[in-house]
């Protein structure tokens, strides 16, 4: 029993040490802040004046003057608010000043959230080493969400290495991250083919295809919508209802016909696509199908047929009218609560 | 004869002793491994400091949410908190206000303070709730809905807020907590980082008593002056900063607290929403989340992460703090029982064995454990039945076990996080993790033993929660 006494004492003493050592340590970190703000108007007052004067020497005396941490961040923070020439003369002061230098070492030595901003940081920097040091954290770091600001960072600069084998350093546990929508949606059009190839493998896992699918529906249009309508068939749902989701923005000549035939889909996620699809698409002739969906089982899909037929004009609320006049049934309802919509008379 | 009867006094004295003491060490040995793996946890996911990065990060792949704020009686600070909930900085958000069938002017406030008018919003009767008598929406901003049913308690508001609102995300918050503006951002993170597995997040909850607010929004970090919400805070970061991150990490999340944390929508709407009349729904919840994962054998997280921050108004009375604590008591008892079969089973893997077991050990046996230890072994040394090795090693784990596991929250959150402003409050609140050994720990189990003997007894009173409000606090 003697051991649990001495070691409480042991550990609620070591504990006490440890905290008076933080809170001395805290006191000297409130003294080092307020000195860094000052340090932070002085390099924000210098920037402002560079953009001004363009007095690139003086700019550096100021910024070999402050920590380079306050320097990286204010800078970082000032440059996002540039654009154009001023931009590129003051990435050109901080090159001169090697802050690209102490960014990439950041990136290899921070912790998991300084490594992650210092990659967005070098590609705004756009250094000479920016796309090595990028490629060595996409290559080699160990958190996955590193890795993917590495991909867009590189993505941005032009430098993002073939699509599978970026991927293929993401790692699987990262391919299930919406933050690669965004780097879809960064894709340069000249390698728009090889999202779609990617968004094609049947191998590759649905989110991402689903994914690459939505940024080619949205940057490159109707030149995809053949690819799109042969992705309707797609065995996984999530691929399915991505491509339904881009031939209701592209449309198609076969639309008909294959929106039709994914209303009968035993995905209710693949049928609300559809239905979408086909309002956006205005495709009346399908007002048969759309009023058969709003019988179906899922909420999300009698709301988005209803929704549909209303997008049509005239006859499709005609048709919901009609409906709702009809006998109590699930259709009757949605048709009812559909034309309800709106401010209350 | 008499020698007889004194062997077997002292032999179930030493029974109970070991027990009492067992209990203790079982509950010591959760808080220490709580701290090793949060320590880690932390140490694995620094925080992101500034939220504008985050908004860049973020910004356009976020995932639409709903936040849902029951109010009832709120009409003192419902308008504060509604205009503090639409400044959020959030790309994709409604606010959905619901008002449980408040007897004061709450939904007529609502409606003069953004000229609300009657709506009619299609939506799916997914979960079961007392009757709606209207949705409202503001002219003045698409953001907001109101909408107003018969009165059925949070949980059926909350379940009433889930059927009417579209997004694929929902967040619970009570209607007189502030939430950080960038709270739902950080908060919707795991949802990005991992949309398919994520299906809760829980986010931090503060006091905010002495701090000044103005307008809906923490404007200075203060620590109150008063005792008893200080005490409060170390608690709090204890609950938050240690337990919940720990079990976050190993996927063995039990709580997402109901003032504050994000839900998907399909998962909870397939487990029946939150229970009505629970007393602890949102315990409730999270268990039926992973019982429902764990039977469909789908691979899932609920996360805790302790950036977002959701301020929240602590009692400082002891007569409300003891009501909030004994209803506490009863919803973990209450949950504990409904859910019985989970407890050891290998069906439901660590959520069975620690997620349950860590609800034994420190809700169900620790408590009652506890409270007899206070009473029993210093009465047994007294009468010279245990020796005094006994007596102090249920005294370490008293005291300076607590003692430790307090101190060691305050350092993990200093270490990583620094959320307390001045050097000061440190200084102060290690004095307070020090003090609140020596009696409010002791008078808490009190509490909670009361909580056991209410949940017994079949009480189901929620008890009056009387708040100064928010906007009481320092200006």
């Amino acid at each position: 029993m003697w051991y649990i006494w001495d070691l409480s004492i042991l550990l609620s003493a070591l504990s006490l040490v440890i905290m008076l050592f933080l809170i001395a340590r805290r006191v000297l970190q409130e003294r080092r802040g307020r000195a860094q703000i000052d340090q932070r108007r002085q390099l924000h007052t210098a920037l402002i004046a560079f953009t001004e004067n363009r007095d690139r020497e003086a700019l550096k005396v100021v910024l070999l003057a402050v920590p380079a941490g306050v320097a990286i961040n204010a800078g970082f923070e000032f440059i996002s608010l540039l654009r154009g020439e001023e931009y590129d003369d003051v990435l050109a002061a901080f090159d001169e000043c090697g802050l690209p230098a102490l960014v990439g070492k950041q990136l290899e030595n921070g912790n998991s959230a300084e490594r992650m901003h210092a990659a967005e940081m070098l590609a705004a920097l756009r250094s000479e080493n920016a796309v090595a040091s990028l490629l060595s954290a996409l290559d080699r770091d160990r958190s996955r969400e590193v890795r993917i600001a590495a991909a867009i960072a590189l993505c941005d600069l032009g430098s993002l290495p073939p699509l599978d084998i970026a991927l293929g350093k993401v790692g699987v546990a990262g391919q299930r991250s919406r933050r690669l929508i965004e780097l879809f949606r960064r894709f340069p059009p000249a390698r728009f083919e090889e999202l779609r190839d990617h968004a094609a493998r049947t191998d590759a896992i649905p989110f991402i295809r689903a994914a690459a699918i939505d940024a080619l529906a949205h940057a490159a249009g109707f030149h995809f919508a053949d690819f799109f309508a042969r992705a309707t068939g797609d065995q996984s749902p999530e691929v399915a209802a991505a491509a339904l989701r881009a031939l209701g923005l592209t449309g198609h000549a076969e639309a008909p016909a294959i929106l039709a035939s994914a209303m009968a889909n035993g995905d209710w996620d693949v049928r609300a696509a559809a239905a979408d699809a086909a309002g956006r698409l205005g495709l009346a002739g399908l007002a048969a199908p759309l009023s058969a969906l709003m019988d179906d089982e899922a909420w999300t899909v009698r709301y988005a047929a209803a929704n549909a037929l209303r997008s049509f004009g005239q006859p499709g609320e005609r048709l919901l009218r009609d409906i709702a006049a009809s006998e109590v049934s699930r259709s009757q309802r949605t048709a009812s609560l559909i034309l309800a919509e709106g401010p209350a008379a | 004869m008499m020698s007889d009867w004194s062997h077997e006094i002292v032999l179930a004295a030493s029974i109970l002793s070991w027990f009492i003491i067992g209990a203790g060490l079982a509950q010591t040995t959760i808080y220490l491994l709580q701290l090793i793996i949060a320590a880690y946890a932390l140490s694995r996911r620094p925080p992101v400091a500034r939220s504008a990065l985050l908004w860049h990060r973020y910004g356009d792949v976020a995932p639409p949410i709903a936040l849902l704020v029951p109010a009832y009686n709120e009409e003192v600070n419902v308008v504060e908190s509604v205009h503090s909930m639409l400044a959020l900085e959030y790309p994709n958000f409604e606010v959905i206000v619901i008002n449980d069938g408040s007897k004061d002017q709450t939904l007529q406030r609502l409606i003069e303070a953004f000229k609300l008018v009657k709506f009619r919003r299609p939506y799916e009767e997914a979960l079961a709730h007392e009757p709606i008598r209207g949705l409202y929406s503001s002219p003045m901003t698409e953001r907001l809905f109101v909408v107003d049913k018969e009165n059925g308690g949070k949980a059926d508001a909350q379940n009433a807020g889930i059927n009417v609102c579209r997004a694929p995300l929902f967040c619970v918050i009570d209607g007189d907590s502030i939430l950080e503006p960038d709270a739902l951002m950080r908060a919707a993170q795991p949802f990005i980082d991992d949309p398919e597995r994520t299906i809760a997040v829980g986010g931090t909850i503060r006091i905010a008593n002495g701090s000044r607010i103005e307008a809906g929004r923490v404007r200075e970090i203060h620590l109150s002056n008063r005792l008893l919400p200080l005490l409060q805070v170390v608690e709090y970061l204890r609950a938050f900063l240690m337990a919940r991150l720990a079990w976050s990490r190993i996927n063995t999340l039990m709580l997402v607290s109901g003032a504050f944390g994000m839900f998907r929508r399909t998962e909870v709407v397939a487990v029946g929403g939150f229970t009505k009349g629970s007393m602890g729904e949102d315990l409730d919840l999270v268990i039926k989340l992973h019982r429902h994962m764990r039977d469909a054998g789908r691979k899932y997280r609920i996360q805790f992460i302790p950036e977002p921050v959701c301020w929240t108004e602590a009692p400082e009375t002891l007569g409300v703090l003891a009501r909030q604590r004994t209803r506490w008591q009863r919803g973990a008892l209450e949950c504990f029982f409904r859910y019985r079969s989970m407890l050891f089973n290998p069906r439901y893997g660590r959520v069975g064995f620690l997620g349950f077991g860590h609800i034994l050990v420190v809700d169900v046996l620790g408590p009652v454990a506890e409270v007899l230890g206070y009473i029993l072994i210093p009465a047994f040394w007294l009468i010279g039945i245990l020796s005094t090795e006994y007596l102090l090693a249920f005294t370490s784990l008293i005291f300076t076990y607590g003692v430790c596991v307090s101190v060691c929250s305050l350092v993990l959150e200093e270490a990583e996080l620094q959320r307390f402003p001045r050097a000061r409050d440190l200084a102060v609140l290690t004095a307070v993790a020090v003090i609140e050994n020596f009696g409010y720990r002791q008078l808490n189990n009190f509490w909670r033993v009361k909580g056991w003997w209410q949940y017994l007894r079949g009480n189901q009173g929620w008890g009056e929660m009387t708040r100064t409000g928010l906007t009481g606090a320092k200006k």
